[in-house]
């Protein structure tokens, strides 16, 4: 690994603090007969997700993390359990639940066999011209001082002085999506206005076609 | 802390998000570890932005340069859109089990068989 990449004991300590309760909580989920209880453990895992992320330097996702998942996700849930008051067999499992056991575990043990027998620094190493021109867009090649393109550094500030790879990440954010990202961007809108409508056409049923 | 234990925290989620799809039979506790999956997902993206960019991207020092953050940056903004587009699918699924409600009296998912056969 990259001496950049490198953080500190603090940091890995609270990471695995932060996964410990997201992967308590979401067996909690899965696992607990009152659904009321699942969704506070939801919610509890969520936040654990979300201070992943401010650990691993991503600080506007996880503030959209608690705002969006927290705030409103699992809002929405709770209410959908509280109005659907059908809880006599909510805790049941399916009768496929050790098929089910069995798939996730193989899922899980071939993430961590892949995760472990891959060279991620093969990501790293790409000094082709053609992809770093690719990768860089408009920035500018600053030399090419011997064996490899060497690209300025266009904000100096963006120093290494926290061991993050993303010290300034958020401010970067909202120039990103006017600009690269604008299409997806206004696309989504047109996605939240789609939901919005289709989830009120879903829910207000037949009765006022069946009045008129 | 490094990208591999990342994946494997990210599995695990995914992992007991898949379960709980596959094993409940409440179509809320299954749209639950649904958002468990997503959240998987994400935590991956989010796990490679922060740990990987290309050597290129780097200054000579093997420092972080503007473009390098630029490139992270697509990891983040990936996790904004999904993020976007659980909350849109949860709001309409939750439509859906209520409208299924209505009509079956039901939140079994066994019990949404009108399409069998």
């Amino acid at each position: 690994m990259n001496a950049a990449f490198d953080s500190g004991p603090i940091a890995t300590l609270a990471f695995y603090l932060a996964s410990a309760l997201t992967i308590a909580s979401a067996l909690i989920v899965v696992t607990q007969r009152d659904l009321v209880r699942a969704v506070v453990a939801l919610a509890m895992s969520f936040v654990g997700v979300a201070a992943i992320y401010f650990i691993l330097n991503a600080e506007f996702i996880g503030v959209v993390q608690l705002l969006v998942y927290v705030g409103a996700i699992s809002i929405l849930i709770a209410f959908a359990v509280m109005f659907i008051g059908d809880l006599a067999n909510a805790g049941t499992l399916s009768q496929s639940r050790l098929i089910s056991a069995v798939a996730a575990i193989l899922l899980l043990a071939t993430v961590i066999f892949v995760a472990y027998n891959t060279d991620w620094t093969d990501i790293k190493d790409v000094t082709d011209a053609d992809a770093v021109a690719g990768l860089t867009g408009r920035y500018e090649v600053a030399g090419t001082s011997d064996d490899k393109n060497v690209i300025s550094a266009v904000n100096s500030d963006v120093e290494d002085s926290r061991g993050g790879a993303l010290v300034d990440g958020s401010s970067h954010i909202g120039p990103a999506l006017i600009s690269d990202f604008v299409l997806p961007f206004e696309t989504l809108g047109l996605l939240l206005i789609a939901a919005l409508i289709g989830a009120l056409l879903v829910i207000r049923g037949r009765q006022k076609d069946d009045a008129a | 802390m490094t990208l591999e234990i990342v994946l494997v925290v990210a599995g695990a989620l995914f992992s007991i998000g898949l379960f709980g799809v596959l094993a409940r039979r409440n179509i809320i506790a299954v749209i639950m570890s649904l958002e468990l999956m997503f959240n998987g997902v994400l935590v991956a993206a989010i796990g490679f932005s922060r740990f990987t960019a290309p050597a290129a991207l780097m200054d000579a020092s093997g420092g972080i340069t503007e473009a390098a953050v630029r490139s992270a940056l697509t990891g983040h903004m990936f996790a904004v859109f999904v993020i976007s587009i659980a909350a849109a699918e949860t709001a309409l699924a939750l439509a859906l089990v209520f409208a299924f409600y209505r009509a079956k009296q039901s939140v079994e998912i066994t019990d949404a068989a009108e399409m069998k056969n």
